[in-house]
């Protein structure tokens, strides 16, 4: 319960009450009101010490009791991988997470709605391959996408347009293309294809969003700059920055868990599995990276490093990692409703993959 | 403090997630243990900011006026039932925060090895030429992708020094490991070279081994001659050769 307003403020809105000492007409009536009164203060008074001992009494037999295993539990190794896991993607994202709100901050308080509208073409049909190109431009991990996006779409930017950019943004910058080539040395077709695959991925995907989407799924978060007067700009800035890190950095924790638990339990030799089968192997390696989580910047190590797997399941990997992870739907969760992530997120992880099966079957 | 907490609980968690990454970055080299070396400026840059945005809450500030207003067409509120409060989902910022300033988690060791199982070594096709003569001192990395995918063998009857930390292993041998990271602790890649010869140190101790290649087994495997325990490198995830 993090508190922008004054209490002050909110008091205000509550509605008036009746002053507690103020005569009542009627003298048994104010006994009676008054005994009650007492009395019902009393219950609660009585009723609280017992739940609260209670509550105490099991909280301190519970420690003497349970406090050596708690102790051993959380020296086991496994327990002890987990929280290096969690607090490595945490601060992994903590920087891109930064930067995406700073620059939709920015553009809420700053940029004329007026300007963005300009440079998109009217048309959304066309603003949607525009978007997804101009996800080449800001590089960094797929927590910048999220809040940018937000951003773009608080500032009268289609939606359809601002996901398509949301998708490919952390797919196709020239970051993760050049992390590509170091990780398959020899192989540029393996860049080309991703790079086709991804820009494919996320076109489709605004192109069916025009489609298919509906206004109510997408909850926007409430744009404070609407009414922004020049004066009050960097107070904007400054709440609005604020408030978007907080929101989305506690749905990135949760991700960041919930990544670090598949993570540790999920052993990568049950994977070796599948390898053989190269349809199953597909949808597989892309499934793996969405619980695995890994950062656009380092999926394509990862990808060269399952080696059983054909290039197209690997390709599948690096295409799905970066627009459908748990981080990610923690990520759209907070910043859109879960109503949008659950369905954005499923339908972005098909195309993904069928992108993937294409370009894959045809490249490499 | 529920007030307390309720007034300047935005302020106090920026303050905390920035002092987090300053502790780990700035003032220290914990973040070796979780992400990758480039990433300090930008974690640097990050804390800095954090702590800022933090303290700049608790400045008094102009009211936008929107805080006056009802919002008629909006239907949402953030976590609770008013209007402008932050979200409670927040509060997960907490927990990297206070186990970075008060229990930074290991670096990944042995138990991520032994999860990892097989460690397949990736192909390799193209391997310079080693120095003719001496001891040679190599990557962990660069032993195995030599002792499973050379065709011309190049460490047969040549001394190897290698260095890595102790991971256990089957019956009579352990492994020596090291774990390799491109971003952040979570893609994390393990390679391991089996070891026959002293007994084993404790789990995850880093040691520096001497010995020669085994062409006999299907896995990298060394018999060692000389052990020494050495302190864990500054950086555990890069797999550097051992130094001297």
């Amino acid at each position: 319960m993090i508190e922008e307003s004054s209490g002050a403020a909110r008091l205000e809105q509550l509605p008036p009450r009746p002053a507690a000492g103020l005569p009542l007409p009627g003298a048994e009536v104010r006994v009676g009101a008054g005994a009650g009164r007492v009395l019902r203060l009393l219950i609660r008074v009585c009723g609280l010490t017992v739940l609260g001992g209670f509550a105490a009494l099991i909280i301190g037999v519970g420690t003497l009791l349970l406090g050596p295993f708690l102790v051993e539990w959380l020296d086991q190794p496994g327990f002890e991988a987990w929280r290096t896991v969690l607090v490595a993607v945490a601060i992994q994202g903590m920087p891109f997470l930064l930067l995406g709100t700073v620059v939709s901050a920015a553009i809420s308080a700053f940029v004329p709605a007026r300007l963005l509208t300009r440079v998109l073409p009217a048309n959304p049909v066309l603003a949607v391959p525009v978007a997804g190109a101009a996800g080449a431009l800001l590089p960094g991990c797929e927590c910048a996408s999220v809040p940018v996006a937000a951003g773009l779409m608080r500032r009268g930017v289609a939606p359809a347009a601002a996901l398509a950019f949301l998708l490919s943004a952390p797919a196709i910058n020239p970051v993760v293309l050049v992390a590509t080539s170091i990780a398959f040395p020899g192989r540029p077709e393996m860049v080309l294809a991703r790079l086709l695959a991804s820009l494919g991925a996320s076109l489709a995907m605004g192109w069916l969003w025009l489609r298919l989407g509906r206004p109510e799924w997408l909850r926007l978060p409430p744009s404070p700059a609407d009414d922004a007067e020049p004066g009050h700009r960097w107070d904007t800035f400054l709440s609005t920055l604020r408030h978007d890190f907080l929101h989305a950095g506690g749905f990135m924790v949760a991700g960041a868990a919930a990544a670090a638990t598949f993570n540790i339990a999920v052993p990568p030799s049950l994977l070796q599995l599948f390898s053989a089968h190269p349809w199953l192997s597909v949808p597989l390696l892309g499934a793996l990276a969405v619980v695995l989580s890994i950062c656009s910047e380092a999926d394509a190590f990862v990808a060269a490093s399952l080696s059983g797997f054909s290039m197209t399941a690997r390709l599948a990997f690096v295409v799905v990692g970066p627009t459908v992870d748990l981080k990610l739907i923690a990520l759209q969760a907070g910043t859109f409703g879960w109503a949008f992530a659950a369905r954005f997120s499923a339908a972005t992880f098909v195309i993904g993959v069928l992108c993937s099966a294409v370009v894959g079957g045809w490249l490499l | 403090m529920r007030g307390l907490l309720r007034r300047h609980g935005s302020a106090l968690l920026l303050t905390a997630v920035g002092a987090a990454l300053l502790r780990i970055s700035l003032f220290s080299e914990l973040y070796l243990r979780y992400v990758k070396e480039g990433l300090r400026p930008l974690l640097v840059i990050a804390g800095v900011v954090l702590v800022l945005l933090g303290l700049s809450a608790l400045l008094p500030h102009r009211r936008p006026r929107r805080e006056h207003r009802p919002d008629p067409g909006h239907t949402h509120t953030h976590g609770g039932a008013r209007p402008h409060r932050g979200p409670r989902s927040a509060w997960l910022l907490a927990v990297p925060a206070l186990l970075l300033l008060l229990a930074a988690p290991p670096a990944l060791g042995s138990f991520i090895v032994a999860r990892d199982g097989s460690g397949t070594i990736a192909r390799q096709v193209d391997f310079p030429r080693l120095p003719p003569h001496g001891t040679l001192s190599l990557s962990l990395s660069e032993f195995a992708a030599r002792a499973v995918w050379d065709p011309a063998e190049s460490l047969r009857s040549r001394t190897v020094r290698l260095t890595g930390f102790v991971t256990p292993g089957g019956a009579g041998s352990w492994r020596l490991s090291r774990i390799i990271v491109s971003c952040c602790a979570a893609d994390a890649r393990a390679v391991a070279v089996t070891v026959h010869g002293p007994a084993a140190p404790p789990d995850n101790t880093w040691v520096v081994v001497t010995g020669s290649w085994d062409p006999g087994s299907t896995a990298p495997t060394l018999d060692v001659t000389a052990l020494r325990v050495v302190p864990a490198p500054k950086n555990p995830y890069r797999d550097l050769p051992p130094a001297g």
